[in-house]
């Protein structure tokens, strides 16, 4: 079986890829432009297939991946595909720069298609029945299909073009589906504010292959590879120049503003320093991740594929495949690990007390990219990426139980908001079994629980984030002087961002037993807030036409009469949540870092698997102190983290089960202003309309009102005025008299004749740089007879005009002025004189050899003829 | 037989004036004139096309046509826009002379007569089949003018025009006997010949005055363009769409022709006492009156006539830009001719459009809030107008942006400075239109503009609205058409 797929789509031509990125494109066009006319059947039947084909694919091709990797060990194998040449971007010094739309799958981007179209399938497979109300149904699967294809072509790119296509596409997906029930504003808004926040970060992704077009000559990864040397460049011309920008200098007054030492950084932290900005943008890190919380206003399934398990990921995985770029600038990779570090313990501050449950996983979604970011930033890709493919599991788990969950809420109360807000829910474990189990499954993961994946991805995380020490790896290749001058990261960052992980650990296990307990345990309390329509039992009816709420039931809120209890959702809802619940519990042991010595070479399945991806980035990573004292370690750090779900557990469990949530409450009154201050989200919100909104707005302001002021009210009625003047004026003479227009044309004769009867003299000046020689060139005209005096106030050349002698040459010495005189004769014999000054070359001043004739004519009179 | 095919767009457009005048003559059914005229016009436009692809170098004989008829490449793309200017001028008469009762067949004739001596303007190489094309030409576009014969407007119009045309072809005519004199020849090559060789200059030159204004007078310059709007007015809105496309090509066509061929050397070209700087200033003059005269009008017709005297500056800063580089100048001239006859026959269409019999749309006021009732006809009027101010992606933009790049790659900065700023004169204008089409609403009790129904006129717009779209978004592959027409010019220049 493998041997034919080997023989059909060889390494060099594997047009595999073409069926995995082609079934959910082919999906996403039928049931964008028919699947209204198609129905619902048809719709889904379309979708599936393509996500389950695309499957079957993206499997095919990882086996035969794996078989090829099995056949040359410690080799970084890749199948590609080019579908053709795309275009020739113009690099430096008249390099051409193909571009080529072409695909390639590795180890790395291998992990990736799986989990996109396997945990896509399963999101399909649950949308089909949670979106199964839904008008706009079609339109639904035709923006999810194509979010998979345009996120397959991020995965499958071999270049940064390529691969952009994919980031915009996503991008783009992720808008229409944020804002997939548009017709209520704040949903739109939410879109808006997603697809803003991504093109900051875009914006960073661009000057990034700006960047690398500069210094490395090529945007594909092989080439970037190949060329990175230059980016580590030392020599000043080969660093970005901050300030003053772009290099020069500050003269005059401005001199105050020149430093001593122009401020550089080379061409690696730019690139990498840029490349991050783009992916805080679509991988929701500070301070771009605004986005992400509100980008829950979509469905909940868009949440789980896109918002947690696949899109937002995509700056994780952009870093680890250009990891070789990241690790030559140790600062670039300390400020990735800060910012993640700093991200996950911020987000997790917020989820503490948030009341809606998907935002609560909106903010832990948040707080686990910050871990990837903390992993891939203290260079353990392998754990960064690895958490990459456990949180997709367990997160998509969550939210589709938290959908569950609404779905249930919803068909009962009938209220957007309130069918979220974990304040209603409550002892749910009775009325959803399946969705308890599950749900729970996934916390335990994603909270640490021991041998689940959550716990393994994590550990080996911060135990990284302990030891590791990225190097400036330039430095072994330089003079000791100068490598003492390169920044290298002080070693106590790593125990730091260690510490920020560690209680970000504790905040998580807090938070999500918190979500857990809330809703799934207690008493349901979501009695007393509404009714399901008398005797309607089909609480599929309206269950997820948000909007159409206000049209088809007017019923009475009666607040205190029970209505119909919670139900458990269908089997197409519950068969995802257990598959991934499974994976969740059992995922960690692809890669369970504590146990590596059970494995062949002391290496755990993930991290064999991706070791020829890393290997080049590795090198540049130190562990401190040493590789024997690290392992020793492992531990004690371990327990460190398996302390921190303990305690973060613990405290839930006293506060929400044991106190029934209690000291909760207490400590919200204790402390008034901060229990605020985290439900607003820090408002930062807000701080950024002050700041970037205001600051636009008074910008704005300011241009309306010079342009009010000043433009429209003096230069463009000043105008309009003489314009208007003018019209009128020469109106007068279009007067309707025939008398008038043929004098107009006569007059405009006899002007044209006056010209043609006058002469006039005109001289061009050459003079070739090598010597003192000049040419005077006389402009040539009908029946022109020429007279040439060399100097002024002597006797002529020839006493008679001649018509052939257009021409005079002259030898002048340095410093020399001569003034020649020309006399031109025309057909009528009227005549005209020109005198010329000829200047000599100059001595003292001889970079200015061009500007010697000096003839006073239009400038173009010179050169023509 | 070859020699047949080469000629065939001439041919096909005279036989079927002749079978058209034949026809309304003893035919008693006057329904299908108008598609007849359309269906030659296009046969033309489309024979043309076939002997491009089939290549003129592969036509053996055509010298025994020469100087009579010079049929060249340059000649082939003037035959494909005037019958491409023609035709759209028939559409839209097909549904204009009905509108407005006043049908007659002849007027089709006449078109068809009329195209057919701008074709032979544009391809003679002689001043004697010059001569006969440009009357040919003239007596029709006068006639056309005349044909509201109830209308004071119409015949007053025309009279001027005939009356100024007249004079002028008297001045040419004048010049060309002169050149004869000089240099014993009527043919242009050999009068080029003679010209270069410097005898009889005081002659020549006097010629060349007389012969450059009668030019200027059919391209209707600066000072030379007062009948213009008079006899635009007047006409019937085909005709005058016919007079600002057809003509004005046919007579571009001449005065490359003949300015780059009789006064093709160095000293005719120089720029202290030969004509480039003297078309130079003409075009700054036709440029700016024109543009300030147009801005004040009440009478969209009327600024639309302006408007065509404003593109003819434009098209003469080509022209002196083939001063430097005559094959690049022209090119930019036939391109720019291309772009100018879709985007104005479009605009005359649209404006055609909008209305009635007894209401037709001529002013500013008539236009009024017709964007809201009927944006059919207004959006493709606001695609013509934006074309013509030369937005991109339109084709008026790359018109304009071939010239001007072909006048500052000649050195003329200060010329397409000016250019330049009386095209955003021109924005002025035309986007009043689109201000009163789609701001306003027209005064209480004033007569509302009501769109006319035609199939002809909506081809007609469709046709030239894919046109203006298709060469501002790709306009290359016209271009190098253009630029192979242009390359008999290549040489022009001693």
């Amino acid at each position: 079986m493998l041997n034919v797929l080997t023989t059909l789509f060889p390494a060099e031509e594997f047009t595999l890829l073409a069926l995995v990125l082609g079934m959910p494109l082919l999906g996403a066009i039928v049931n964008g432009l028919f699947g209204q006319r198609l129905g619902k059947q048809a719709v889904k039947t379309m979708a599936l297939s393509a996500m389950g084909i695309a499957f079957l694919g993206a499997a095919l091709t990882f086996l035969v991946l794996d078989r090829e990797a099995s056949h040359h060990p410690g080799h970084h194998v890749k199948l590609s595909w080019q579908a053709w040449q795309w275009m020739h971007a113009s690099g430096t010094r008249d390099t051409t720069i193909p571009i080529e739309l072409k695909f390639s799958v590795d180890a790395l981007s291998g992990v990736m298609m799986l989990v996109i179209t396997g945990v896509g399938f399963l999101i399909h497979l649950y949308a089909s029945a949670y979106m199964e109300k839904d008008p706009a149904y079609w339109r639904f699967f035709a923006y999810l299909n194509l979010f998979v294809f345009s996120m397959l072509v991020l995965v499958l790119g071999d270049n940064l073009p390529v691969l952009f296509v994919g980031w915009e596409g996503v991008g783009l997906c992720s808008y229409l589906l944020i804002g997939f029930w548009y017709q209520h504003a704040p949903n739109a808004q939410a879109g808006k504010k997603a697809f803003i926040a991504n093109r900051v970060g875009d914006f960073g992704l661009l000057v990034a292959m700006f960047l690398l077009v500069q210094y490395t000559g090529a945007l594909d990864w092989n080439g970037i590879e190949a060329g990175s040397g230059s980016l580590v460049n030392q020599a000043d011309q080969m660093q970005v120049h901050l300030w003053p920008i772009g290099g020069g200098q500050f003269q005059g007054f401005l001199s105050f503003l020149q430093p001593k030492n122009p401020l550089m950084i080379t061409g690696a932290t730019a690139v990498g320093l840029m490349l991050f900005l783009g992916c805080t943008g679509k991988s929701a890190q500070i301070p771009l991740y605004v986005w992400l919380p509100d980008a829950m206003a979509g469905p909940t399934p868009v949440s789980a594929l896109i918002h947690a398990a696949t899109m937002v990921t995509a700056g994780i995985y952009l870093v680890c495949r250009l990891s070789f770029v990241f690790v030559l600038s140790p600062f670039t990779m300390a400020v990735i690990a800060c910012t993640g570090a700093a991200t996950a313990l911020f987000a997790a501050t917020i989820a503490l007390v948030q009341n809606d449950l998907k935002k609560v996983l909106a903010y832990s979604t948040v707080s686990q990219l910050g871990y990837m970011f903390l992993g891939v930033g203290v260079g353990a890709f392998t754990a960064g990426f690895f958490h990459v493919l456990t949180h997709a599991f367990f997160k998509a788990c969550l939210f589709l139980g938290a959908g569950s969950v609404i779905h249930a809420m919803h068909a009962r109360i009938h209220d957007d908001v309130k069918s979220q807000d974990m304040r209603y829910m409550g002892g749910l474990r009775k009325y959803m079994p399946y969705t308890f189990w599950t749900f729970g499954a996934a916390t335990l993961a994603i909270i640490g629980f021991p041998l689940t994946s959550g716990f393994f991805s994590k550990d080996e995380i911060l135990f990284k984030a302990f030891v590791n020490h990225p190097v400036n790896a330039a430095a072994a290749h330089m003079p000791a002087k100068a490598a003492a001058q390169l920044w290298q990261q002080p070693t106590w960052l790593g125990p730091v961002v260690w510490g920020m992980g560690l209680a970000a650990a504790v905040l998580t296990a807090f938070y999500m037993s918190r979500a857990f307990i809330m809703t799934f345990f207690g008493e349901f309390k979501g009695w007393t807030i509404g009714k399901a329509p008398a005797g309607a039992h089909d609480h599929h009816q309206d269950a997820h036409a948000h909007g159409d709420d206000d049209g088809d039931h007017h019923h009475e809120e009666d607040l205190k009469t029970p209505g119909p209890a919670p139900h458990e959702s269908p089997w197409q809802m519950t068969v995802p949540l257990m598959v991934l619940a499974t994976l969740s519990l059992a995922g960690g042991f692809l890669n369970p870092g504590l146990f590596a010595s059970f494995f062949k070479d002391g290496k755990p399945p993930m991290e064999h698997w991706l070791e020829p991806v890393f290997e080049e980035a590795e090198k540049a990573i130190q562990v401190l102190p040493n590789a024997e004292a690290a392992h020793h370690k492992e531990y004690p750090l371990t327990f460190a983290a398996f302390a921190a779900f303990a305690v973060g557990s613990f405290v839930a469990y006293q506060f929400y089960i044991a106190k029934k949530g209690a000291p909760a409450k207490d400590m919200a009154e204790k402390a008034p202003g901060l229990y605020k201050l985290l439900l607003d989200k820090w408002r930062v919100d807000e701080l950024y309309d002050a700041v970037i909104w205001n600051g636009t707005d008074a910008l704005a302001d300011t241009a309306v009102s010079v342009d009010q002021s000043f433009i429209d009210a003096i230069i463009a009625r000043l105008t309009a005025l003489v314009v208007a003047a003018l019209g009128t004026v020469l109106r007068v003479f279009q007067n309707g008299v025939v008398h008038v227009y043929a004098g107009a044309m006569a007059l405009g004769i006899v002007v044209i004749g006056w010209f043609v009867v006058v002469p006039r003299a005109d001289v061009v000046v050459s003079h070739s740089a090598s010597n003192a020689d000049y040419v005077l060139d006389a402009a040539p005209g009908m029946g022109y007879g020429y007279r040439w005096t060399p100097e002024a106030g002597g006797k002529p050349q020839d006493e008679k005009f001649s018509p052939a002698s257009t021409q005079l040459k002259l030898h002048l010495d340095a410093d020399k002025t001569q003034v020649v005189k020309l006399e031109v004769q025309n057909a009528f014999g009227l005549t005209a004189t020109k005198e010329i000054t000829v200047k000599g070359p100059v001595t003292e001043k001889p970079e200015k050899p061009e500007k010697l004739g000096q003839v006073d004519l239009p400038s173009v009179n010179v050169g023509k003829n | 037989m070859l020699l047949a095919f080469a000629l065939s767009p001439l041919l096909v457009v005279a036989i079927g004036a002749l079978l058209l005048m034949l026809a309304e003559a003893f035919s008693k059914v006057r329904t299908g004139l108008a598609l007849g005229t359309v269906v030659v016009f296009f046969a033309g436009l489309a024979l043309s096309a076939s002997v491009w692809l089939y290549g003129l170098e592969s036509i053996p004989g055509l010298e025994v046509l020469a100087p009579w008829l010079i049929i060249d490449r340059f000649s082939m793309f003037m035959n494909a826009v005037l019958c491409l200017g023609g035709g759209l001028a028939a559409l839209l008469a097909g549904g204009y002379l009905p509108e407005h009762k006043i049908e007659r067949g002849e007027f089709y004739s006449l078109l068809l007569f009329a195209t057919l001596g701008a074709m032979m303007l544009s391809a003679s190489g002689d001043f004697l089949t010059l001569f006969i094309g440009l009357e040919t030409m003239s007596i029709g576009a006068y006639a056309m003018t005349a044909f509201r014969r109830t209308s004071a407007r119409s015949a007053e119009g025309a009279l001027k025009y005939f009356l100024l045309g007249s004079f002028a072809a008297a001045i040419m005519l004048y010049g060309f006997a002169l050149l004869y004199g000089a240099t014993g020849h009527t043919d242009l090559a050999g009068v080029g010949a003679g010209v270069k060789s410097g005898e009889h200059a005081p002659m020549v030159l006097i010629a060349m005055v007389l012969v450059l204004a009668g030019l200027v007078f059919k391209v209707s310059a600066v000072p030379f363009h007062m009948w213009t709007p008079d006899a635009y007015e007047g006409a019937p809105t085909p005709a005058t769409t016919f007079m600002a496309v057809a003509v004005k090509s046919g007579a571009f066509a001449m005065l490359l022709r003949v300015m780059l061929t009789c006064f093709g050397d160095a000293r005719s070209m120089s720029w202290s006492s030969g004509w480039p700087p003297v078309l130079a200033w003409i075009a700054v003059l036709t440029m700016t009156v024109a543009n300030l005269i147009a801005g004040r009008q009440e009478s969209v017709k009327r600024m639309l006539a302006y408007s065509s005297i404003a593109h003819a500056g434009y098209l003469l800063v080509g022209v002196v830009a083939t001063m430097k580089n005559p094959a690049q100048g022209s090119a930019s001239v036939l391109f720019y001719l291309l772009t100018y006859t879709v985007s104005t026959a479009g605009a005359f269409g649209a404006l055609i459009l909008c209305g009635r019999f007894g209401a037709e749309a001529v002013s500013y006021e008539d236009l009024a809030g017709i964007g809201r009732r009927h944006p059919a006809a207004a959006l493709p009027f606001s695609l013509f107008l934006i074309s013509l101010a030369g937005f991109p992606p339109t084709a008026g933009f790359f018109g304009k942006w071939f010239v001007f790049r072909a006048a500052m790659e000649g050195g003329f900065t200060w010329l397409t400075i000016i250019a330049f700023l009386n095209s955003v004169l021109g924005a002025y204008y035309y986007l009043r239109v689109l201000v009163f089409m789609y701001m306003r609403e027209p005064a209480a009790g004033a007569p509302i503009a009501t769109p006319m129904r035609s199939g002809y006129v909506n081809f007609a717009l469709i046709l030239s609205a894919f046109l203006v779209v298709v060469l501002g978004v790709s306009p290359s592959l016209s271009l190098d058409v253009a630029v192979k027409a242009a390359a008999a010019f290549g040489g022009g220049a001693g």
